[in-house]
């Protein structure tokens, strides 16, 4: 008989690469990997080899190997971003099947080192196909990247619903203002970077146009980053060093891997994904004290925002109009670690997204890491969204505090 | 043509032929199912509507819509010097949707442009083998 898995896992730790952001010195995947494990099982306090399975973005295999250990469940899924919430959800699946009760979810990537590293040390990166379909429909026509696909979605939505480059340039805004209240943020401070600290819309809106409608303050940054979560069985959840916070939902789903295949600009996969997640969960949108929401571009954030059921179909800005999202904001707090957007985003920024909403819901954002505190919120609850690809696939899991 | 500078693709002859043999001649060939009677794009070897593998080629109107667009200011390659051009992608009058460099329009002047401008196709022919097809705001 199959059984509703919600709250038959629980993610019990959750840490980062020794160095994160802009990395002087360099960086590979692997360092970034191995660092961010070795913290995470510090913290919790196990070894590598207590671990019995392991779940990374087309790394699964090679990180068993390195740390010389025999997982009996291995996920290598990579499906950009948000493989991370689905690998939770994996997990979970698998936890509650019986199958282990213990897993890593890792994530190392060095977005800004590979470019010193003349892209060596990224990993085995596919080489294209010239006969998949979006080689030889899409690619003849001068698209550079995500933000060259992501604007169209962002024109359309100005199309549909009458929405503004400005209502979008506000996430940018509210999410900088989170970055200030974090020291390990890229955009913290004038300190961390020339051009960190608070921004305003007009700045957001006369920053470079990448691909109209989208500004370089539209777009989320490119760094290093290392992370890595622990997901434990409710059995084992509160035998270690740290608290468990539980996964009340988990899903995911797909709605096209190129964006000549997207039926709707103005909607992703997040809509079933998060519709199947608050079911298992029990919960609604109205229930979430805390957003963790993919912001590699803003309109990524607003709209998923909608997808999420946060805010009526169209006005996905809204959420952070006025501030509202922000540090004392009369709304829900969103991307409290100062998003991709201002925080740090190495290309796939969902573990990112797990690893403040464990700190939020376990109470530690500001214990810090390495001497660098974070601003904790009061949340008990929290939904937390990766997107993937080209607004292609989708992971949304809704998390519950201990008690 | 001999001087062609921006990525050329490389046609898989398998499930596209058709297609890319129509547009030397200048015609946009399309492929539709011949049980559902639905097009589709891009061609597959199957109907992904009805998933039956019948399958018939045929010259399409090579009218559309912009379905929506954005207008890139980086590009690499070829496309660099043609900054700041405009992506469309095009909602095809027979169904299904294509993705283009839109011409006729200025993307200096992104306000001016407008999701549901009718488009026309035109091909490109950039080597004796293929032919590009763009679409036009007419």
């Amino acid at each position: 008989m199959p059984t509703n898995p919600s709250m038959a896992a629980a993610i019990v730790g959750a840490a980062e690469s020794n160095k994160i952001g802009y990395i002087e010195e360099g960086a590979t995947n692997m360092t970034l990997f191995i660092e961010a494990i070795k913290n995470v099982c510090d913290q919790v306090g196990i070894k590598p080899s207590d671990i019995e399975g392991i779940a990374a973005p087309g790394y699964a295999n090679a990180l068993a190997e390195y740390l010389h250990i025999r997982p009996k469940w291995i996920d290598t899924t990579s499906v950009g971003g948000c493989s991370f919430q689905m690998q939770v959800h994996h997990a979970m699946a698998a936890i509650n099947a019986g199958i282990l009760d213990i897993a890593v979810v890792a994530h190392g990537e060095s977005g800004y080192s590979a470019r010193k590293n003349n892209g060596k040390g990224r990993g085995p990166r596919p080489a294209a196909d010239p006969w998949a379909p979006a080689a030889m429909f899409e690619g003849p026509y001068g698209l550079s990247g995500p933000p060259s696909n992501y604007s169209h979605a962002f024109t359309r939505h100005m199309h549909r619903y009458g929405s503004s480059q400005e209502d979008f340039a506000q996430i940018a805004v509210t999410t900088r203002d989170w970055a200030t209240l974090n020291p390990r943020a890229v955009m913290h401070s004038k300190e961390t970077h020339p051009a960190g600290g608070p921004i305003t819309v007009e700045d957001v809106m006369n920053s470079r146009i990448i691909s109209w409608p989208l500004k370089l303050l539209d777009c989320c940054l490119v760094t290093d980053h290392g992370g890595a979560v622990i997901v434990a069985s409710a059995e084992r959840a509160r035998s270690f060093k740290t608290k468990p916070v539980w996964i009340a939902g988990a899903a995911e789903a797909i709605s096209h891997t190129s964006m000549i295949e997207m039926d709707d600009y103005t909607r992703t996969s997040a809509w079933q994904s998060a519709e199947t997640a608050y079911t298992m969960a029990g919960m609604g949108p109205g229930e979430m004290e805390l957003a963790m929401i993919y912001d590699s571009f803003t309109l990524t954030a607003g709209i998923t925002a909608e997808m999420l059921r946060l805010t009526p179909l169209g006005e996905g800005p809204s959420l952070w109009a006025d501030g509202k999202a922000g540090p004392g904001g009369s709304g829900i707090p969103v991307n409290t670690n100062g998003g991709g957007l201002s925080f740090s985003h190495s290309g796939m920024y969902g573990m990112m997204l797990l690893i403040e909403a464990y700190r939020q819901l376990s109470g530690t954002a500001e214990d810090g890491v390495h001497g660098l505190p974070g601003k904790q919120t009061s949340a008990k609850t929290a939904i937390v969204n990766g997107t993937g690809g080209v607004l292609s696939v989708t992971g949304t899991l809704v998390l519950v505090a201990d008690d | 043509m001999a001087d062609y500078n921006k990525p050329i693709p490389d046609p898989d002859p398998y499930t596209t032929g058709p297609f890319w043999e129509g547009a030397k001649a200048g015609k946009l060939v399309l492929p539709r199912c011949t049980d559902c009677n639905r097009t589709h794009f891009y061609p597959r070897n199957i109907c992904p509507f009805c998933y039956s593998m019948n399958i018939e080629w045929y010259e399409a109107s090579g009218e559309g819509w912009i379905q929506t667009f954005a207008v890139q200011h980086r590009a690499m390659g070829g496309w660099a010097d043609e900054t700041p051009f405009v992506t469309a992608f095009i909602d095809l009058k027979e169904g299904d949707r294509m993705f283009t460099v839109l011409r006729g329009v200025d993307g200096n002047k992104p306000e001016d442009i407008k999701c549901g401008t009718p488009v026309k196709v035109e091909f490109e022919k950039v080597n004796d083998d293929v032919s590009i097809p763009f679409w036009r705001v007419v």
